[in-house]
């Protein structure tokens, strides 16, 4: 991508707080009318990094773009890019069309009263809240508060929003159907949004891409599907929540871990010697049959009902849990005795092996 | 068991304490009722009267007993109040919302403001008044260096309120609203203030208060006769011999303070309902 057709774009941002680098170096950049979601743990940087791109806080080093134009030391109220808070920020003492209408009838801009009022009703229709304009912010629910929040945002029609953590307040249910408002939303807007989320399925079900942080670091970037079919890190596998991981020794394509020595045709290059395999990849098989490949002596503990899937935990001898995964579109899941040892076992080219020795 | 033994001391202590808080006001009322002109300023009542209201306000003949020289004082006072309130509060929401950010040399203002409420009041009052005096050399007045005194006085107390304030407020709400292009001063407006208005009010009625009865540092700034605040006339008249009238006129002082603790209630109130909201947006979070 490039920068003509950006929309931002931060280049060697870094920032510190006593000394701790919350963002080291970091260089992304998003494309006009395109749903980024940035991955990471608590702590990995991400609301520092949209927190340096509204310009609420200034970057040690580095430049931030908007539009192509060097925005670093501009004030926030002067970029012109949007911000939905995790917690909302309401203002409490307005009702929901005065807290929709703010912008446009403090901000810089000169808009008359009548194409505020035209243009804040048009949000407060887009975005279901017809109904509720004269009601305070106490007075709506969590889902419509972030409606407003939202609305709020879109009447100065921004070509960026940022939203940090935007359906983390918000109980399973709601956040489910937010998800499915926000994207129609988008789309409809033409907007670009940059959402940050600690949710790896958030992420991979929102974004058209997804950046993943790490202690203030971009440690993968790239389609949902590519980064959740190939992880870049054990980090990276590790956030996804989706893959066991075994460390041990991988030497001429051969990796040793818990499970014996199985071959490793396919190595991503990584610091750290570690096999991956996806929690739905194990299957688990009484003990003393024979595997054809890997084998792991564990024990079985419990299982979660998920839904379309069971999730079975076992443990090794060694008091690692790994999970299985059963999807009941495959048929009726296994029973397993609690306390017995099961053998687990999978399919060696299934699995993603990360390590110092790479072909 | 221990609450047995504590509960009965800590009834008396809170007795005893509404005993000293309430008692002398309270004589001081009954008092003021006592017949005049004849009638002292001691048990017991001659016979119930409004005589000495009546006098405060020039409605008796006149007797051997002269009316209290504090009308001019009062107005003296109110607007000394007035203008020590309006000056205090300002400067403190703004060093307060200075503090919001550490800057350098932050530890070392702090405690340059509070001293202002530490420093004995004799102390201010009289190098104020020696430095007029002797090394700038200009007349003491109450709305010059009497009111210097009092803003040194009152708005270290309107600082740490508005500190405490702003201390509890979540800056979220300002960042959205630059966000949404609205500039830091029209944000401060439309946004800080209203959210913090229940604590500027308590600053405004710690700041009118104090100055209202402040004596030490008025005592040597404040200049001469003509230059005189409330508690200063008041103390000047009953260095002679004290008559009912000061304690009918301090029963009217204390109705003033509740009307104006009413407002303050009032308005208080009203900005109580709109924290509460702030607050349950606070919760989600």
């Amino acid at each position: 991508m490039t920068t003509e057709t950006a929309i931002f774009r931060v280049d060697g941002v870094t920032k510190s707080y006593g000394g701790v680098k919350a963002l080291d170096s970091v260089m992304l950049e998003a494309g006009v009318n395109e749903y980024m979601s940035l991955l990471g743990p608590s702590g990995s940087g991400k609301t520092t990094l949209l927190r340096v791109i509204a310009g609420f806080e200034v970057p040690d080093s580095g430049r931030v773009y908007f539009q192509g134009r060097d925005i670093t030391g501009v004030p926030a109220h002067e970029r012109g890019i949007g911000f939905v808070f995790q917690n909302f920020a309401l203002f409490p003492h307005l009702t929901v069309r005065k807290n929709v209408a703010f912008g446009l009838m403090y901000g810089g801009g000169t808009v008359s009263a009548a194409e505020t009022d035209k243009r804040t009703q048009a949000v407060i229709d887009m975005v279901g809240l017809t109904g509720m304009e004269d009601r305070g912010v106490d007075q709506i629910s969590g889902g419509q508060r972030q409606r407003v929040a939202l609305a709020r945002t879109l009447v100065m029609q921004p070509k960026l929003v940022l939203l940090d953590e935007p359906l983390g307040a918000l109980d399973a249910n709601l956040r489910g159907r937010m998800r499915n408002e926000l994207r129609a939303i988008r789309e409809r807007m033409g907007v670009t949004f940059l959402h940050v989320t600690g949710s790896e399925t958030e992420a991979l079900a929102m974004g058209d891409s997804v950046v993943v942080l790490d202690r203030g670091r971009i440690i993968q970037a790239g389609k949902p599907d590519d980064v959740y079919s190939a992880p870049a890190s054990p980090a990276v596998a590790h956030f996804l929540n989706r893959f066991n991981l075994f460390s041990g020794k991988l030497s001429h394509g051969v990796f040793t871990g818990p499970f014996g020595t199985v071959a490793a045709p396919q190595v991503t290059r990584a610091a750290d010697d570690v096999y991956a395999i996806r929690y739905d990849r194990v299957r688990a098989q009484p003990l003393g049959s024979v595997a054809d490949g890997p084998a792991l002596q564990a024990t079985y503990i419990a299982s979660e009902y998920l839904g379309s899937s069971v999730m079975n935990f076992f443990e090794t001898s060694d008091g690692k849990v790994v999970e299985v995964e059963h999807h009941l579109s495959l048929g009726a899941p296994e029973t397993f005795e609690a306390r017995q040892d099961y053998i687990l076992t999978w399919t060696p080219d299934q699995a993603i092996v990360f390590g110092q020795e790479s072909k | 068991m221990e609450s047995r033994v504590l509960k009965p001391i800590l009834a008396v202590y809170v007795a005893a304490f509404i005993l000293f808080l309430y008692g002398p006001f309270f004589v001081l009322g009954i008092l003021s009722f006592q017949q005049g002109p004849d009638g002292g300023p001691q048990f017991p009542i001659i016979e119930w009267s409004l005589y000495w209201y009546k006098q405060i306000f020039g409605l008796t003949p006149p007797s051997r007993i002269a009316p209290l020289p504090v009308g001019e004082a009062l107005i003296r006072s109110l607007v000394l109040a007035f203008m020590t309130m309006v000056t205090s509060t300002v400067l403190g929401v703004m060093s307060a919302q200075a503090f919001r950010r550490k800057f350098r040399g932050s530890t070392v203002v702090f405690y340059l403001i509070v001293l202002g409420m530490m420093v004995p009041g004799v102390l201010t009052g009289l190098g104020t008044s020696l430095l007029a005096n002797n090394v700038i050399g200009i007349t003491r007045h109450w709305y010059t260096t009497a009111f210097a005194t009092h803003v040194a006085y009152t708005y270290p107390f309107a600082f740490l309120v508005m500190l405490a304030i702003l201390n509890r407020f979540d800056g979220s709400v300002e960042e959205a609203a630059w966000s949404l292009g609205v500039n830091p001063w029209t944000t401060f407006r439309k946004v800080t203030f209203p959210l913090i208005f229940p604590g500027v009010l308590s600053a405004m009625l710690f700041a009118f208060t104090l100055s209202l009865d402040e004596f030490p540092r008025s005592l040597f700034a404040a200049g001469g006769t003509e230059d005189q605040t409330l508690p200063l006339a008041i103390y000047g008249t009953f260095s002679v011999e004290i008559h009912p009238n000061i304690f009918a006129f301090g029963v009217l002082t204390t109705l003033f303070s509740f009307a104006l603790l009413s407002v303050y209630g009032v308005l208080m109130g009203l900005s109580v309902r709109r924290a509460r909201k702030l607050a349950m947006q606070e919760d989600i979070a």
